[in-house]
């Protein structure tokens, strides 16, 4: 909220200048965010000589006048023939800004000549009420300079983020009344003439059909009056706060809702049919033009301000077209009401529309402040245009507001701020804000005033007495508490480990956005009856592409993948471990925790000289993966050939947790990352944490103790059918249950000549160990010459 | 006298080895199995009883002190052949090494989690798929609440939330224990909003204590520790009043701005501060939604931006940075 501090200065005897009130509101809890100069924000508005003039005749009605800043020279054209003049310094808008009329300043060209800004009238200054002559200055006026400066016009307005609860601080008299509060300044309450409580008997009739949606509606008639512009000052202050000025009447409203915090509408009272006004609930499908030339659809949760026939205006929210104040009305029906905050914000958020009205009533107004408002706009009217005859003011309020009762306990209090203020001193502070009634030196009973309809438990008793007492001297202490503690979830001690090996191993973690474009799906080629096209979609998404709940975090990693690979960067280790959603009919979601992996381009960095560029592949893959399954102890397979569409089939596995499937690895298909636009090949895998929780232990493991006796290796080499798999064979090995056999590994394989085609060359070594003595070679050689020959035989193998 | 003369000789000429072959051919001239030497050694035999002691002491020590120095002399070489130049380009850089690396918004939940479980902080999670009840109603933001505008909600079409902060988690920890307690719960949450200050995803930490007697006071004190354990020792902070519906009182956090020590800069709009979190003592709304006895217990949260303290601690201006996850971004953070 825009609070001016010219406005604020005639409720309050501020002390102090703009900076320090902004800071004394600030740590009042009324957040100050910005100190505004609405002058400065026009542009350049600045001072200019005339130079020459003349009246080309193609220019017809305008005059060409040469101009200088005292920088440069340019070319200006007026209609004010009349004004201009050699040497005159006068106001100019230049281009890009914007004048008091909300008048975006544009260069202009008529037949050829240019004109780079426009002279301004003392009201598109902002300066003064003319509209039709020029804002011309002294001659000894410097030049250049901006108009304000010289001037010396310097309007601060403060930009309040007012918290919801306190709408009783959304007016300019509102801030005063809280700065008042905060600072004990003196406060000017505006004082009302009672000439204008009175007028002539009240013809027509205000119903409320619906007490639960209007708790209050008062109104007059005012007749006679002439709709026009509002007066310059009137004008003035609603540009200062950001409203646009339409007509005195509608100003008025407007700046009665400013200064005081209740919205009011006005009415062309000839065409309120039957000279009824009715405040009900509408009727289903019934319309109304509203101001903002939308016709609305109502419905039985909207109330209405109708007529006898019609709803005439959304109640609270926006006012009609139909019953509006226009150029032609005479006669006016000003309301002035308190409606149900609840009734209010239902409507604004089924029509989406919020106004200055629909806000404050949200925010809940003052009961009491009704009539005052009321007032307070007659007396302006009067002011500002001629008053034939006018109505009493007609208030139906049929229950009256009764404020809440607060006890508050010494107690409590002391309790709750952990610390002692002399009660005395609460009591000085209560009285601020509400009637006391102190029972006891223990209690005291608190009836906050009626625009305080924020407060309504001890608790926001506390809060009023800590504010105004300050923040700042609570004192610092730290709880004390009985000794309570648990170790970490299991699955976030998993999620830790995960994290720490996947980086101790050179991976980066990425984060990236829970909700995915629905088409990355159908990229990875899912089935309809895949469980990742299982997913939620969002009814207010961003954008398309960011429009369903992922239900797996691969794409999310191809575009990091995709990200990085358009920025030079052709080489990735990166993982995420995050949670992927699914519908079900039972919750309202099915979350469940993956780690996915994705590995591109390179194995280390490209600057490898003399050497080859390795790049990755599956079984750098397929070896952090092992890696990651042996620290955590997991038994998971790699089940060969993967069911996933989106992976080379043979380059890929389907990794197995005791019979489930858990998650898959392998390199992408071409044309899957074709059509993400990845143009490198990239090496993936996901893993479902969720299963793996269950079934695994991250309890202390036995530690393995370093062997006592040395070992002795054998090593084979031998041809076989290139069809063989090393896997066949290290599991043939396996079963044997070679005594002393500690290990098997594949050392070498190697296919081309001299090998025959269709043929490889395997290397095996074999490790051999015995825990309680050192293995004599002829043992380990006649062990050794055995399962030689069971491989040979076994896999139709040559020795080489 | 002639082996004076054979001494000289020998000296001379091993003073000219300059190499392994030119040692092992000076050893085998004079030591070896037909060198001067050891013929000259076999020849002694021949020789009176008188002369072949006095000869033959002096030709052994002369033996011995050859043998001395050409193992002194090959060590020499030794060394010096591996000095020689290799032709190698040292000017080439190392083989590079990719270090693995945590998210920097990882390191930051992990930081702030680590400081509270130092304060006896259990840490818990939640769904991020959250019903209106959790999210807002039993937080005492019931439908109507204009307070709702001041969370840009996500919508699912099943008619559930993505979960506009972390606060959920304290109905959801309470509900599953008994006080007194002490939580934290770190996690995404979802806002419709996206510019370079605002991402549709973000992370906060939430913060949670009941019991019998803490109060404002303490809530002041753990929140200048944290402040001061996250930013530095001399980190200043102040309280604002604020307004939440789940808290009452109610402030906000700030603390002097890290780049120009309070004095006013671009970072904190001139401010001197910088906005870090919001808390207060936990609504006894909230603690009836969770059936707590309001007499007996009280307590308080709080609940602040991860990105907002990291951007803060590392001086990041766009957001976006940490979605975006750019190689040379994340490999920063180490």
């Amino acid at each position: 909220m825009r609070v001016p501090i010219s406005w604020l200065s005639e409720f309050i005897d501020l002390r102090l200048g703009p900076e320090e009130v902004a800071e004394i509101l600030t740590m009042g809890g009324i957040e100050v965010e910005n100190i505004d100069e609405p002058y400065k924000n026009l542009g350049e508005l600045i001072t200019v000589e005339i130079l020459e003039i003349s009246f080309p005749e193609d220019l017809k009605d305008l005059v060409l006048c040469k101009v200088t800043d005292g920088k440069e020279v340019f070319n200006v054209f007026t209609t004010a023939k009349e004004e201009v003049r050699p040497g005159l310094i006068v106001g100019l808008a230049k281009p890009e800004s914007l004048t008091f009329g909300y008048h975006k300043v544009e260069v202009k060209t008529v037949k050829g000549y240019k004109s780079l800004g426009t002279f301004l009238s003392p009201y598109e200054a902002g300066v003064g009420e003319e509209k039709s002559k020029l804002l011309i200055f002294t001659p000894d006026t410097p030049i250049g300079v901006s108009i304000y400066e010289v001037l010396n016009l310097k309007e601060k307005v403060l930009e309040l983020a007012v918290t919801p609860n306190r709408g009783d601080v959304l007016s300019i008299f509102g801030v005063a009344r809280e700065l008042s509060l905060l600072t004990n300044w003196e406060l000017n309450p505006p004082k009302i003439n009672p000439f204008y409580s009175q007028g002539e008997d009240f013809l027509g009739k205000i119903e409320i059909l619906d007490p639960e949606g209007c708790f209050r509606y008062a109104g007059r008639y005012i007749k006679g009056i002439e709709v026009k512009d509002s007066p310059f000052y009137l004008q003035k202050r609603l540009w200062l706060c950001g409203l646009r000025p339409i007509n005195n009447i509608v100003d008025i409203t407007n700046y009665v809702l400013l200064e005081l915090g209740q919205p009011l509408h006005a009415f062309d009272w000839e065409k309120v049919e039957n000279q009824t006004v009715i405040v009900r609930k509408a009727k289903k499908g019934e319309k109304v033009l509203t101001l903002d030339g939308i016709e609305r659809i109502l419905s039985e949760e909207d109330l209405v301000i109708a007529d006898f026939s019609k709803p005439m205006v959304i109640a609270g929210v926006i006012g009609g077209e139909t019953t509006g104040v226009s150029s032609e009305t005479k006669n006016i029906f000003i309301e002035s009401a308190w409606f149900n905050p609840k009734y209010i914000r239902r409507s604004s958020q089924r029509h989406k529309i919020t106004t200055e009205s629909s806000y404050r009533f949200e925010r809940k107004v003052d009961p009491e402040g009704v009539i005052l408002a009321l007032l307070r706009a007659t007396e302006l009217i009067f002011k500002i245009t001629s008053v034939e005859t006018f109505s009493k003011v007609l208030d139906v309020y049929p229950k009256v507001f009764e404020p809440p009762k607060i006890l508050l306990t010494k107690t409590k209090l002391k309790k709750y701020l952990g610390f002692e203020i002399p009660f005395k001193e609460v009591e000085e502070i209560l009285k601020r804000i509400g009637n006391i009634d102190k029972k006891s030196e223990e209690e005291i009973e608190v009836i906050p005033f009626s625009y305080r309809q924020d407060l309504s438990i001890p608790e926001d008793l506390i809060e009023e007495i800590a504010r105004i007492y300050g923040y700042e001297k609570i004192p610092i202490t730290l709880p004390k508490s009985v000794l309570k503690a648990k170790g970490l979830a299991k699955e976030l001690k998993l999620e830790k480990k995960l994290k720490e090996v996947l980086t101790a191993l050179g991976f980066l973690e990425v984060i990236t956005y829970s909700f995915i474009d629905p088409k990355s799906l159908n990229k990875l080629n899912f089935s309809d009856e895949d469980f990742r096209n299982n997913f939620i979609e969002l009814a207010n998404p961003l954008s398309a592409n960011l429009s369903i709940m992922r239900t797996t975090l691969l794409p999310g990693l191809i575009e990091v993948a995709c990200y990085n690979f358009f920025r030079e960067i052709n080489s990735l280790k990166i993982f995420e471990i995050g949670k992927v959603f699914f519908r079900d009919s039972q919750t309202l979601a099915q979350e469940i925790t993956n780690l996915g992996i994705l590995l591109m381009g390179n194995r280390g960095r490209e600057e490898v000289w003399y050497e080859e560029v390795q790049r990755f592949d599956l079984f750098d893959l397929k070896g952090y993966l092992e890696e990651l399954f042996l620290v955590l102890n997991l038994p998971i397979q790699f089940k060969l050939n993967s069911s996933e569409p989106f992976l080379k089939k043979g380059l890929s596995y389907d990794l197995i947790l005791e019979g489930h499937k858990v998650g898959y690895a392998g390199e992408m298909k071409n044309l899957v990352l074709k059509e993400f636009d990845l143009k490198t090949q990239v090496l993936v895998a996901e893993i479902i944490l969720d299963p793996i929780l269950e079934k695994i232990s991250l309890e202390t493991k036995a530690f393995k103790r370093p062997p006592k006796f040395p070992s002795t290796f054998r090593d084979l080499t031998c041809i076989v059918n290139k069809n063989i798999k090393i896997g066949e064979m290290l599991e043939y090995i396996e079963e044997l249950k070679v005594p002393y056999l500690e290990e098997v590994r594949c050392l070498k394989i190697y296919e081309g000549p001299p090998i025959a085609k269709g043929e490889k060359s395997v290397s095996l070594r074999f490790i051999y160990r015995a825990e309680d003595r050192t293995l004599r070679d002829e043992e380990v050689n006649s062990i050794q010459e055995d399962l030689v020959q069971k491989i040979l035989i076994k896999f139709l193998a040559k020795p080489r | 006298m002639e082996i004076e003369k054979l001494r000289e000789e020998i000296f001379e000429e091993f003073s000219l080895i300059k190499n392994l072959s030119e040692l092992e051919a000076f050893r085998v001239k004079y030591l070896g199995k037909k060198g001067l030497l050891t013929s000259y050694l076999k020849e002694l035999k021949n020789l009176p009883l008188e002369e072949r002691k006095s000869l033959g002491r002096e030709l052994n020590e002369l033996k011995e002190k050859l043998e001395e120095l050409l193992k002194q002399k090959e060590r020499e070489i030794l060394f010096q052949e591996e000095d020689r130049e290799l032709e190698i380009d040292l000017t080439l850089t190392g083989k590079k090494r990719d270090l693995g690396n945590l998210h920097p918004l990882t390191q930051v939940i992990e930081e702030l989690s680590q400081i509270f479980i130092r304060l006896g902080f259990e840490v818990v999670t939640g769904p991020e798929i959250e019903s209106d009840y959790y999210n807002f109603t039993a937080l005492n933001i019931p439908e109507w609440h204009p307070a709702r505008d001041m969370q840009a909600t996500f919508y699912l079409k099943n008619g559930a939330l993505l979960r506009t902060h972390t606060s959920p988690m304290q109905i959801r920890a309470m509900l599953e224990r008994t006080p007194p307690l002490r939580i934290i719960a770190p996690g995404k949450v979802y806002r419709c909003d996206a510019d370079i200050r605002h991402s549709p995803m973000f992370h906060q930490i939430e913060g949670l204590m009941v019991d019998e007697e803490v109060s404002f006071s303490d809530l002041k004190g753990i929140l200048t520790y944290f402040a001061q354990e996250t930013f530095g020792e001399k980190t200043k902070v102040r309280f604002r009043p604020s307004y939440f519906p789940f808290t009452e009182p109610s402030l906000e956090m700030d603390i002097g701005c890290v780049i120009c020590e309070t004095k006013g800069c671009r970072v904190c709009g001139g401010s001197g501060w910088l906005e870090i979190l919001g808390a207060g003592m936990v609504h006894p709304e909230v603690f009836k939604a969770v059936n707590y006895d309001i007499s007996k217990w009280q307590g308080f949260a709080f609940g602040l931006g991860i990105e907002r303290v990291a951007m803060i601690k590392y001086e990041i201006e766009d957001i976006r940075l940490f979605f975006e996850n750019h190689f040379l971004f994340l490999n920063s953070f180490k």
